[in-house]
């Protein structure tokens, strides 16, 4: 492990969740304009294409790294993307909604270093 | 908030299909992979031959599914309470695992399975709720 792939599962986890961000962003928008406009285009585009960028850069890190290991970091994105979708989309976080994450991040993990 | 369509529209009717799907897709991609792993030394790191089985196909279909369904969802539930919901794959996937492909839970996993239960209980209940309220 170094610190050229530590930066690689960094911005592995970074793009899945802007990707989230952006395909919410993009299917919120349909709702009152309907298909038919930039921003659904622009965001489900680009969304996509951060989804395709995570997965061929885990993909590279599944070949030099046990699942097992990368596993645990997949486990964090459930807090990344709640804490980013309460300051960014502001979705309104209860306490049992945040307990529940951490509680499902927790099991995540322990399920991946078992 | 505005409602939320109900019968095949329900977005958490969606959403557990669209986790099944998620499901359905690694095991049919796992047992593609497995059936496809002596073609070629040269190529096999790259994940590419795994095309030449059929059953890989039908994982990546059910993939796409899971994409369009996902999609669906990000419509109508709230990003923060659809991706903590959405982690059931992470006891659903160990399930099949361990049903259809009888591959074996350690204890540790087991209780690892029981906590993401348990985190998902206190996700979708209050948003439950909140689906009973409009």
């Amino acid at each position: 492990m170094n610190w050229f792939s530590l930066l690689l599962i960094f911005i592995a986890l970074l793009t899945f969740v802007i990707a989230q961000l952006l395909l919410k962003h993009a299917m919120e928008s349909t709702v009152t304009r309907g298909f038919g406009q930039r921003t659904f285009g622009k965001n489900i585009a680009l969304g996509t294409f951060l989804m395709a960028i995570s997965f061929f850069l885990t993909l590279g890190l599944l070949q030099k790294f046990d699942l097992s290991y990368l596993y645990p970091f997949e486990g964090l994105t459930v807090i990344f993307i709640i804490v980013a979708a309460a300051i960014l989309l502001r979705e309104k976080l209860t306490a049992k909604l945040i307990i529940g994450s951490l509680l499902i991040s927790a099991g995540v993990v322990l399920v991946a270093i078992s | 908030m505005r409602t939320s369509p109900t019968g095949f529209g329900n977005p958490w009717l969606q959403l557990a299909l669209s986790t099944l799907c998620v499901t359905a897709s690694e095991m049919f991609l796992k047992t593609g992979a497995m059936a496809t792993a002596q073609i070629s030394q040269q190529w096999g790191w790259t994940g590419v031959t795994g095309l030449a089985s059929g059953l890989v196909w039908i994982g990546i279909v059910f993939r796409i599914l899971s994409f369009v369904t996902w999609l669906y969802v990000l419509k109508h539930l709230p990003l923060s309470v659809a991706f903590p919901a959405s982690q059931v794959v992470h006891v659903l996937v160990p399930l099949s695992s361990w049903w259809i492909l009888g591959e074996f839970i350690s204890p540790l996993r087991w209780s690892g399975i029981a906590l993401v239960l348990a985190g998902l209980a206190l996700v979708a209940k209050p948003a439950a709720r909140l689906e009973e309220k409009l």
